[in-house]
């Protein structure tokens, strides 16, 4: 299969534009849309790569996997990283006692009184979700390394960032989601 | 020239059709020059059928169908008694389904079209609900085909709209959203317009919201203050009430108060206030459906262009207020509300039939698609919002040896458990002999561009594809069943009605004494003493009524304490909600 730099016609580097790869994956989607009389199975494939590269996360994986890389899926995790894991955890599981809680009460002020712990939640939850923001933006900028040292040249550590980005990428779509689910709890739907 | 293909709204209340000539979409207009046709259907007993105004004129006497979107591609379980129980709806003309009914109104369309284009129009492009599941597409697909249409795409809704808006804005990039409430259903969509492409971020909705909600909501409303109760009145009747109730809500939009006024029944008067009253848990769902579309496209109000309002609902004043709250701007009107999604169909018609040629869309799957895993979890398969058409894989093996086949459950929806999503149906996955783990077969889930589910199986040793059949018939019996189960189940713990009520009461009552004091505190001097006074005597009615274990009282009570405490709960859910809206969200 052809990796998703080369399809896109995009630079073989970790550090790129958002805006770069969503203009490619848009001129390759008009020709390629099978509306246009495109072929179905490419398109699906650059909508793929276009998700993949996306995602800093998925976008250093594929370039351990291009460079032909080894590459641990449970190797160590930068421990900044780990050092979040607790003040996450909390943040769900208090929102999800929350939400659980607000759709089993049975009385308008029941329901009401457990609304006064949504302020709290939420601050959590921001506080939470910037410092994620922060450590993601960090782990990104190292990008710039890798490119300028050559993949081949850091394996290792872009084997670490990796990891890490996939726990920060996955906790952030928690943290939307229960981010969701609160104002659903409050405003029904 | 290229071949015809028309653009159609389906729509819940009203239904309309047009085509795009010479770059721009037109609506057709009947020969008596209405360019709307009511979605109305009317069957004599000897089979003859009257769709649109003809058949509303009847309506009232006779048994006219209406709204028959909100039953299309659905369960009897699902529709409030209104199908029977093979999924067909009770006409003159005997038992007809819901695809047949909606055919009736696309062969009234399709009509209007051949007589004002001169030709034999057989395509067309449908416009459904963004929210629609897989069956409902399906059906809608379906109801097309009766009426002698070739269904070249289901469109969404709010992505037509869109298409309709951004036409004449090709050269401008922005992102918008589309909010569209219609008679039955709520879409609301973020879309990127950038160089003539439509590209959808997310979509949410609710396909069970809509301004017949609000008619109904008025009716009964108006019911209450006449003492009587709409589930008491005959179909006939019922459908009077509705309609008053319709004629004032529109009055509501200008007026303070209006008159309910059934002739023999006496009249009621609905204030703007309360007709607020009544429509704020609907407005809480849309507002919460559009929170979910920015959060899903992680966009804030401030990031939006414009935001679009289409829908005939979309005229009320009170949904105009709450969106201009949400979205931190005042919205868009440009588009006529009850026209533009039939134009947005023309333009993609034209797409199709390659008239249009510098425009794209790209639309998304609203609901999450996946398979129940054995715990009854549902095991996401492709995410919603994911851009259509796309595919997913998934491996299945024979977890015994010899073992024939697996049962596969099909679901769509965003909850965990699979039960509380909404099930396609089930397939077999059939194994060739083999030991445990080693019959392979690989599964294929596809979502084309109308937003319809094919499966495809592929057995790894024989490398032997098949188009898997997905089977739903069984599911009504099931579902069925299973709420038998459960209402026998609490039938049994509760062999003694009354000792129910109590234990229910009682419940109740236990979450609520100690919320009152948590509540008085926060309330600060938000309350009068009065008010206080009043809580604190419904307080000690009830707490006396637990130890005296009066079944009566205890009820009587803890509904007096419930409705005594209504202002205070409704305050501090507003300071919570103020709490969480305000800053906007990354």
């Amino acid at each position: 299969m052809i990796d998703p730099f080369t399809l896109l016609g995009l630079p073989q580097k970790l550090e790129l534009e958002d805006t770069e790869i969503d203009r490619l994956v848009r001129e390759a989607s008009q020709q390629h849309h099978p509306d246009a009389g495109g072929d179905p199975e490419l398109f699906q494939k650059i909508r793929l790569a276009g998700e993949l590269l996306r995602s800093p996360a998925r976008r250093i994986r594929a370039a351990i996997e291009y460079e032909g890389l080894p590459f641990d899926e449970r190797g160590e995790i930068p421990t900044e990283v780990m050092d979040c894991f607790s003040p996450v955890a909390t943040t769900l599981q208090n929102i999800d006692d929350f939400v659980k809680e607000r759709s089993t009460a049975v009385s308008g002020l029941g329901k009401a009184v457990l609304d006064a712990r949504v302020p709290e939640l939420k601050t959590d939850l921001e506080n939470v979700i910037g410092k994620l923001g922060e450590l993601e933006s960090t782990m990104i900028s190292g990008f710039t390394v890798f490119d300028e040292r050559g993949w081949g040249q850091s394996g290792a550590e872009m084997g670490g960032v990796a990891r890490g980005l996939v726990f920060v990428t996955k906790w952030r779509a928690q943290l939307r989601e229960a981010n969701g689910k609160l104002f659903e709890a409050l405003l029904g739907g | 020239m290229s071949e015809v293909i028309i653009g159609i709204d389906l729509g819940t209340t009203q239904s309309a059709v047009a085509v795009v000539d010479s770059g721009f979409p037109i609506l057709l207009a009947d020969e008596q020059g209405n360019s709307l046709t009511p979605s109305a259907v009317w069957y004599s007993k000897d089979g003859e059928v009257k769709v649109g105004y003809e058949a509303l004129r009847r309506a009232g006497v006779e048994k006219v169908h209406t709204s028959v979107k909100s039953l299309i591609g659905r369960r009897a379980s699902e529709s409030g008694g209104q199908l029977e129980s093979d999924g067909r709806i009770k006409t003159a003309a005997g038992l007809k389904s819901p695809e047949e009914v909606s055919a009736e109104v696309l062969r009234e369309l399709k009509k209007v079209a051949d007589h004002r284009l001169e030709t034999d129009v057989t395509k067309a492009v449908v416009t459904v609900p963004a929210y629609f599941h897989d069956g409902q597409r399906a059906a809608t697909k379906k109801a097309g085909e009766l009426a002698g249409l070739e269904v070249v795409r289901i469109l969404s809704e709010p992505t037509a709209a869109a298409l309709s808006y951004g036409l004449d804005r090709l050269d401008e990039s922005s992102r918008v959203a589309v909010f569209d409430l219609g008679g039955g259903t709520f879409d609301v969509s973020v879309l990127e317009m950038r160089e003539g492409v439509f590209e959808v971020s997310a979509t949410s909705g609710d396909t069970d919201l809509g301004g017949d909600d609000f008619d109904h909501a008025v009716a009964r409303f108006a019911a209450k203050q006449l003492g009587r109760d709409l589930s008491e009145l005959d179909p006939m009747e019922l459908v009077q009430w509705i309609a008053e109730g319709r004629r004032v809500k529109h009055l509501l939009s200008d007026a303070d108060e209006a008159t309910f006024r059934i002739p023999f029944s006496g009249e009621a008067v609905v204030t703007r206030e309360a007709f607020l009253g009544l429509m704020k848990q609907f407005l809480d769902r849309m507002e919460s459906c559009c929170r979910r579309a920015m959060l899903d496209a992680e966009v804030t109000g401030a990031d939006l262009a414009a935001v679009v309002m289409v829908g005939g609902s979309s005229r009320i004043p009170l949904v105009k207020e709450r969106v201009a709250e949400v979205f931190g701007q005042e919205p868009d009107l440009s588009q006529h509300p009850d026209e533009a999604i039939a134009r947005g169909a023309a333009i993609q018609a034209g797409i199709l039939a390659g008239t249009v040629r510098e425009v794209l869309l790209l639309d998304v799957t609203p609901l999450s698609l996946g398979i129940e895993t054995m715990g009854g979890l549902m095991n996401v398969l492709i995410s919603r919002n994911t851009t259509i058409p796309c595919k997913a894989g998934e491996m299945f093996t024979n977890a015994v040896d010899g073992q024939k086949s697996m049962k596969v459950r099909v679901l769509q929806g965003e909850r965990e458990l699979a039960k509380d999503n909404w099930e396609l149906g089930s397939f077999e996955v059939q194994f060739s002999p083999d030991r445990r783990g080693q019959a392979r077969v690989g599964v294929e889930f596809r979502i084309d561009a109308d937003g319809i589910l094919s499966v495809l199986a592929r057995d790894v040793s024989t490398g032997k594809d098949t188009v898997i059949e997905i089977g739903s018939a069984a599911v009504d019996v099931q579902e069925a069943k299973v709420e038998q189960m459960v209402s026998e189940s609490v039938e049994f713990a509760f062999e003694d009605m009354n000792a129910r009520v109590f234990e229910e009461a009682r419940l109740k009552a236990e979450e609520l004494l100690p919320a009152v004091g948590v509540a008085l505190e926060q309330a600060g001097d938000f309350l009068k003493e009065e008010e206080v006074a009043e809580i604190q005597i419904a307080k000690e009615r009830v707490e006396k009524a637990i130890e005296d274990r009066e079944v009566a009282d205890l009820k009587d009570s803890v509904e007096q304490l419930d409705e005594v405490t209504e202002s205070l709960a409704a305050m501090l859910v507003q300071k919570a909600t103020e709490a969480l809206f305000s800053s906007p969200q990354d």
